[in-house]
């Protein structure tokens, strides 16, 4: 059985021979280090207040080294929760995560940052759950405050088919002890005293399925805190590093990429980093970054939409969702309304706001609560979504050795980082699937065993 | 009273007095004042405080982008008072403020301001854990903003579609030249301007400025061909000079939504004056040099008594005169040009009292002006595609490419005498107006079925303009001390420091860390400190370090603006009169309005078993195919075969996606030669037009099939019952001889005198029945005319829940309900009609995966131990004794025809046979049992009954 550690050893790379053991001197060390990071607490800030000193930085600024056991492409929640999780779980610290821009520069910071548990499928409660526990101690276990607000999460029901699909989840969600049940127009006007549940409007609210384990995060902060949490144990973050190809060597395509060949390293544009392990977690770049390596994906890459209102103060305590008004909606601790809403219908790469999505928002906006009709739309824009035939991303090895995918995330990537990260570190640690990721293999498209949200994904958040 | 006497410039009117409250208090005003100035002619300083440390703020740079005096008026939050116009009776308060702007309890904050670093809030709160939700409702206490009210009402704001020639977004000096010159071209212009008068900063200049001012708005406004929309703001430009402007000055609408498609966008909004960096920046009596020119020059409002004026341009130098003629003491006039700086404003934190310069000198003033440059609002620039680069000469960004369609004038443009900016403006109008007209060729061309132009189009005329040339300006940002960067946020420059210290060092990182720039205005006058500092933080130049990007809207606009009305009309058939007459329940159906039951669902089935019934079907979809290729079509679309129907005969097809999942079904019929009728089910109609559309237009062109969507063009009525042929014969001239028109065909002829009807022989209720289709127009003559002729058969209209009703005890499955987004085709039952050695079609290639696959779910009929227990839709099947899913109740209801509780459900195969018991868990959690039946049809599973 290949494992990890003969994985490394076994590549011809010299320098990462023996990198397993340095690891774990290096992690001894680490942990014996009297001058190891400060962690972040109220007593802190007072002392460094009081004294007039700053914090050390969330990351070091260190030099792209020549090797890594695993290099992580892409620097937003999936890869960073990846390297932390490798780092953590299974003490692999010699590890790279390099973006082309900043951290958190795509997808990670250009969500709503809503999250949630109450899905359809028994496969995608369980995912998702663990995903929400991990969100529920990620404040403690990163010691960085994600500002995880359990606020509670409202999926309105406009007619008596969206009724039936949200009794359909709820009945699911309990069965698998998922707070979760459908609530009648007089408990929605309870929870959000602006919407509109009369009877007299386009779309009279009928119901909705309410979730209060579901809620929003401070979608940045989980970055940094993952940053700041795998550069502790070891791991190093390269910003404005692009990776420009993948080495691949024995395979059936041009150049020896493609089947049945195997990982070499990354050329980037800061010079060439040899690697046994390539992690592919972009989004938005998804297809690109696979081509590299001669492993085609089956995505299309769609624009997905997002406003923000200016402040004003709280008055939405909850997230509220309405599939058939394509809108979803919550009101952050700042006072801003945040907005988004389902993908573009057509594919494509930019990430230019266009009028008709604001004007749509705001029309169904105010079709839910219309007495908001003042409130002033601040800023607009948009962010890449890779979406698979079945609304389901694609996780793991691929047939390309040493080449391992987390991508294919949808609209729903943001969600499921904490889960992915511990999923595909084990997957590369054990160099086995775990149980958990097994049904989102590249592999289903061939023989037919799609999975999937569809049924819920319209618009899921 | 700080008001002055009559200023040579003011826009106030004196012999219009009027009155308003500002919080509770009177303030008396004139015409022409904005809030804000009347509130300080009243000797008021301050406005509100601030968002983090509550401090007092006053005016800074009494305009639009004043990030200091947002108020609350009446319902409307998040006013901007120095723009807004005073109105009587209009109740004005402070935000953000407990319990008064003047005593304020939260500015205790600002004791401990040192420990609340920027982004603090990420190092504590953490434990205990529980207590976190604690901690947040306090955090969001500190929301900046007002409130909104739940009273307000729903307004509906129309908006308008514009076609300019030539937009011109800024109405100062450089705007309005550039509008005269491309108007006297030929083009039709239509001019915005952000405040409330064109003319721009000549307004609150010399004599000599106004008059330049008049000349040019008097040009503007003889002009025919040139509209000027004051009060508003182009907000974003989009693709192809797609502009969004939003106009606050309608006289009906609180804001409007102008979309327009110009065909060139001159961009001339001036330049933004940025504020200095240094300690007590942000205390009350802190204004930028353009404050106390629009309050001297333009409402005769006295700024202070004694200031101090640090300059580094011609416009601190003109503050300084504006500010002795008016009769303030200027104490002192420092002077960036000759190495002058000032280091802080010192006093209470209700006022400057002391200002501190650069030679360690402090000179007592209640005033400190500031003209210490500009910033470049690129943001449409930006949209284009433009990334501005910044010129350390100049101190200021400028845009580096454009498209052809959009020129820049003004200040945005360069610097030079006004004359010299008008000049260029001229060129840039006439250069407009030229292009312009070759755009509209281009487009007219690219229109393939419009008038063609004659002769080729002309080039694109070459940018020949002369360039504005730039003035060398101090870089000027931040003094020896820190100050307030972000005004609106409460984010200093020192917490810009640390932020990059702590390795928040790229623009974007310390932007979300601090959350500078991420107020009201949106970077305006924050971006350029903040790329500044942070470059000084790194010990690189502002080049080096880029800003972030500019997004839409440039100025916010309101929620009802861009809403407008939404146009999703409610859709009822043409017999609604009559339904809504006999007191039809309606439901709500997609977009359709329907009727659920007349009263007695229960009854309504009986009958149409017993006699028979009506019902109207209108919102089934319905598309009329034309073309020798329609059977290619059908045979693409469906996964059985389609290319040898009989002209006069129906067929029933499935469609699935391309993954196998089931997406619509339903009947079509040949009719006559090369033309067909599909139906589509109700709520599919929009999606399977597209899905049609799609495979012709991108897959294959080359079909000769036309597709025209006719739901609402015929009323659709089924006729149902044992007694329907004998009703039917009473009304037609078609033959309905059962050995002739059978079961699956369809017949075209005249029904109650209604020539042009179809006529198709299917049936979902399970009972012998006629489908009609007649021209809309006569949808209630032929409804009516059934119920009379078939009065003494016993004829009852039936609604939606009795058809329901019926296809269930049928078992006919309704896709959406009885399948879901994973129900592939295997699973319902019907694997006869997937025709795999078909050429192709849609879902092809996983169908044939799936036809293999022996864990699908299964579609099942299913019935209750207990017959009088209806359990409810999507309650779950377990198996037995465990949690473990294994299917659920689709369908569910009473038979009135059994007498009995009667299913459809999913199922996993393993509980799929035909008796085999099942475990439900209602939604009570209670469990009972069920089993699995043999036929999917509950009642008369031969079919007997419809094919009499």
């Amino acid at each position: 059985m290949t494992t990890f550690r003969n994985l490394v050893s076994s590549s011809s790379l010299n320098s990462v021979r023996d990198s397993g053991s340095k690891t774990i001197e290096s992690m001894k060390k680490l942990k014996s280090d009297p001058s190891k990071p400060p962690r972040y607490s109220a007593a802190g800030l007072f002392v460094k207040g009081a004294k007039g000193d700053t914090w050390p930085r969330v990351w070091r600024e260190v030099d792209l080294k020549k090797s890594y056991d695993v290099v992580i492409v892409g620097g937003g929640v999936h890869g960073l929760a990846t390297a932390y999780y490798l780092a953590t779980n299974h003490g692999i610290t010699n590890v790279a995560v390099l973006d082309k821009a900043y951290l958190g520069s795509g997808g990670s910071g250009r969500n709503t940052a809503i999250v949630r548990s109450n899905y359809l499928t028994p496969e995608g409660v369980a995912f998702y759950d663990r995903s929400l526990t991990l969100y529920n101690t990620m404040s403690t276990d990163l010691n960085l405050n994600v500002m995880f607000s359990e606020r509670g999460h409202m999926t309105l029901a406009h007619t008596d088919s969206a009724l039936r699909t949200m009794r359909w989840r709820a009945e699911v969600n309990k069965l698998q002890n998922i707070n979760s049940s459908v609530i009648d127009p007089q408990e929605v006007k309870k929870l959000a005293p602006s919407l509109d549940v009369s009877p007299n409007t386009r779309y009279p609210i009928q119901g909705a399925l309410y979730h209060p384990p579901g809620g929003t995060i401070r979608h940045d902060a989980v970055v940094w805190g993952y940053a700041r949490g795998a550069d502790h144990r070891g791991v190093e973050m390269h910003q404005q590093t692009e990776v420009l190809d993948i080495m691949v060597e024995g395979g059936d395509g041009p150049d020896g990429k493609g089947r049945g060949g195997r990982v070499t390293g990354v050329r980037t544009n800061r010079g060439d980093i040899s690697a046994p392990i390539v992690v592919n977690c972009t989004a938005g770049w998804a297809t690109l970054i696979s081509d590299m390596a001669g492993v085609k994906l089956p995505i299309n890459t769609h624009p997905l939409q997002a406003a923000v209102t200016e402040p004003v103060k709280v008055f939405l305590p909850t997230v509220v969702v309405s599939g058939s008004l394509h809108v979803y909606v919550s009101q952050t601790d700042r006072g801003e309304l945040v907005f988004g809403a389902s993908v573009d219908p057509f594919a494509t790469y930019s990430m230019k706001g266009s009028l008709e999505f604001t004007e749509e928002l705001a029309g169904h906006v105010l079709e839910l609560m219309p007495n908001i009709g003042r409130m002033r739309l601040l800023r607009q824009w948009a962010g890449l979504c890779d979406m698979t035939p079945d609304y389901s991303p694609v996780m793991g090895f691929t047939p390309v050795d040493g080449f391992l995918c987390d991508v294919g995330w949808g609209t729903y990537g943001f969600k499921a980082g904490p889960v992915s990260g511990e999923q595909m570190a084990e997957a590369i640690a054990t160099q086995s699937v775990p149980k958990l990721i097994e049904p989102f293999k590249l592999s289903r498209f061939e023989d037919g065993n799609l999975v999937g949200e569809k049924g819920a994904a319209a618009v899921g958040h | 009273m700080t008001r002055l006497p009559l200023q040579p410039g003011e826009v106030i009117d004196r012999s219009a007095p009027l009155n308003f409250t500002w919080n509770g208090d009177q303030i008396s005003a004139f015409t022409g004042d904005t809030i804000a100035s009347a509130i300080m002619a009243n000797g008021n300083r301050i406005f509100a405080r601030s968002m983090k440390y509550h401090r007092p703020r006053g005016l800074l740079t009494a305009d639009f982008w004043d990030p200091n005096s947002f108020v609350q008026v009446g319902d409307d939050p998040n006013v901007r008072s120095a723009h807004r116009l005073a109105e009587a009776g209009m109740e004005v308060t402070a935000q953000n403020v407990w319990p008064s702007l003047d005593y304020d309890v939260k500015a205790a904050n600002g004791v401990v301001g040192k420990f609340l670093t920027a982004g603090f809030y990420y190092k504590t709160f953490m434990k205990p854990a529980k207590l976190w939700p604690a901690y947040e409702k306090v955090l969001a206490q500190f929301a900046p903003g007002g409130k909104v009210d739940l009273n307000t009402p729903h307004m509906y704001h129309d908006k308008r579609y514009a076609h300019p020639d030539v937009l011109v977004a800024g109405g100062g000096p450089a705007g309005m030249a550039a509008a005269i010159a491309a108007a006297e071209a030929g083009a039709q212009v239509m001019l915005v301007e952000h405040e409330h008068l064109l003319g721009g900063s000549l307004l609150w200049g010399t004599e000599a400025d106004r008059a330049v001012a008049a000349e040019l708005v008097a040009a503007c406004e003889a002009a025919d061909n040139i509209e000027i929309l004051l009060n508003s703001t182009v907000t974003g430009r989009y693709e192809d000079n797609w502009c969004a402007i939003a106009q606050r000055s309608h006289p009906i609408a609180v804001e409007r939504l102008i979309k327009a498609r110009a065909k060139m966008l001159v961009v001339a909004p001036g330049l933004i004056e940025r504020p200095y960096v240094f300690a007590g920046n942000d205390k009350p009596g802190v204004m930028l040099s353009g404050a106390v020119r629009r309050l001297i020059n333009l409402y005769a409002v006295k700024p202070g008594q004694k200031a101090v004026v640090f300059t580094a341009n011609a416009a601190g130098d003109r503050a300084a005169e504006d500010l002795t003629r008016a009769g303030i003491d200027v104490v002192r006039v420092v002077d960036a040009r000759n190495g002058g700086n000032i280091v802080a404003a010192k006093g209470g934190a209700k006022s400057v009292e002391s200002v501190e310069l650069g030679d360690g000198s402090t000179v007592e003033a209640d005033l400190l002006v500031t003209a210490i440059g500009w910033t470049a609002p690129t943001s449409l620039l930006n949209l284009a595609g433009d990334r501005p680069a910044y010129d350390p000469v100049a101190a200021r960004f400028f845009s580096s490419q454009l498209p052809d369609n959009i020129l820049v004038a003004g200040g945005l443009a360069g610097d030079g005498t006004t004359d010299q900016l008008i000049a260029h403006a001229r060129d840039t109008g006439e250069l407009a107006a030229r292009r312009a007209v070759v755009i509209a060729q281009t487009l007219q061309r690219l229109t393939a079925r419009a008038v063609n132009v004659d002769g080729d189009i002309a080039p694109m005329p070459a940018d020949d303009r002369t360039t504005l040339r730039r003035d060398p300006h101090p870089e000027l940002h931040r003094s020896t001390t820190h100050g307030l960067v972000d005004y609106s946020e409460d984010v200093s420059s020192k917490d810009l420091f640390s932020a990059a210290k702590e390795g928040y060092d790229s623009v974007e990182l310390i932007k979300r860390f601090t959350t500078a720039t991420m107020g009201p205005s949106q970077g305006k006058l924050e971006t350029v400190n903040t790329v500044a500092v942070l470059a000084e933080a790194r010990g690189e130049t502002i080049a080096e370090v880029g800003t972030t990007v500019w997004r839409p809207p440039y100025a916010p606009i309101t929620l009802g603006a861009l809403g407008g009305r939404i146009f999703e009309p409610v859709r009822v058939s043409s017999i609604q009169p009559w339904h809504e007459a006999n007191r039809a329940t309606p439901i709500l159906a997609g977009q359709w309005v329907r009727p659920e039951h007349y009263g007695d669902p229960a009854g309504e089935v009986r009958n149409v078993r017993e006699n028979v019934g009506i019902i109207d079907v209108t919102p089934l979809g319905k598309l009329d195919l034309r073309g020798r290729d329609v059977p290619k079509l059908l045979s693409m679309l469906y996964t059985n075969k389609w290319m040898q129907l009989p002209i006069g005969s129906v067929r029933y097809g499935v469609m699935c996606a391309e993954d196998g999942v089931v997406m619509d079904d339903g009947v079509t019929a040949h009719i006559a030669e090369d033309h067909y009728m599909m139906t589509t089910t109700s709520s599919g109609a929009a999606g399977v037009w597209e899905w049609a559309e799609n495979w012709l237009q991108t897959e294959h062109p080359d079909w000769e099939v036309h597709i025209t969507p006719v739901t609402t063009g015929f009323t659709s009525i089924n006729v149902a019952g044992p007694k329907s042929r004998e009703l039917v014969a009473r009304l037609t001239d078609i033959d309905l001889d059962p050995e002739t028109f059978k079961y699956m065909q369809v017949r075209t002829g005249s029904v109650a005198g209604v020539d042009n009807c179809f006529m198709w022989r299917i049936g979902f209720t399970g009972e012998l029945s006629y489908e009609l289709h007649v021209p809309s127009g006569y949808g209630l003559h032929v409804w009516e005319t059934l119920l009379d002729q078939g009065a003494d058969l016993g004829i009852k209209a039936f609604g939606l829940e009795a058809q329901r009703i019926m296809r269930l005890e049928k078992g006919h499955f309704i896709v959406g309900q009885d399948t879901d987004g994973l129900t592939k085709m295997p699973s319902v039952g019907m694997n006869g009609l997937i025709k795999l050695d078909k050429d192709d079609f849609a879902g092809k290639a996983e169908l044939a995966i799936s036809l293999e696959q022996t864990n699908l779910p299964k579609v099942v009929a299913i019935q209750t131990t207990d017959p009088t227990i209806v359990p409810e839709e999507a309650c779950q099947i377990v198996r037995a004794g465990t949690n473990e899913i294994i299917g659920r109740i689709t369908s569910s209801r009473m038979s009135p025809t059994l007498g009995r509780s009667i299913c459809l459900g999913q199922v996993l195969p393993e509980a799929a046979d035909a008796g085999s018991n099942l475990t439900v868990v209602m939604t009570t959690g209670e469990r009972i049992t069920a089993k699995v039946m043999e036929h999917h049809a509950h009642f008369d599973p031969e079919g007997e009954r419809l094919r009499v």
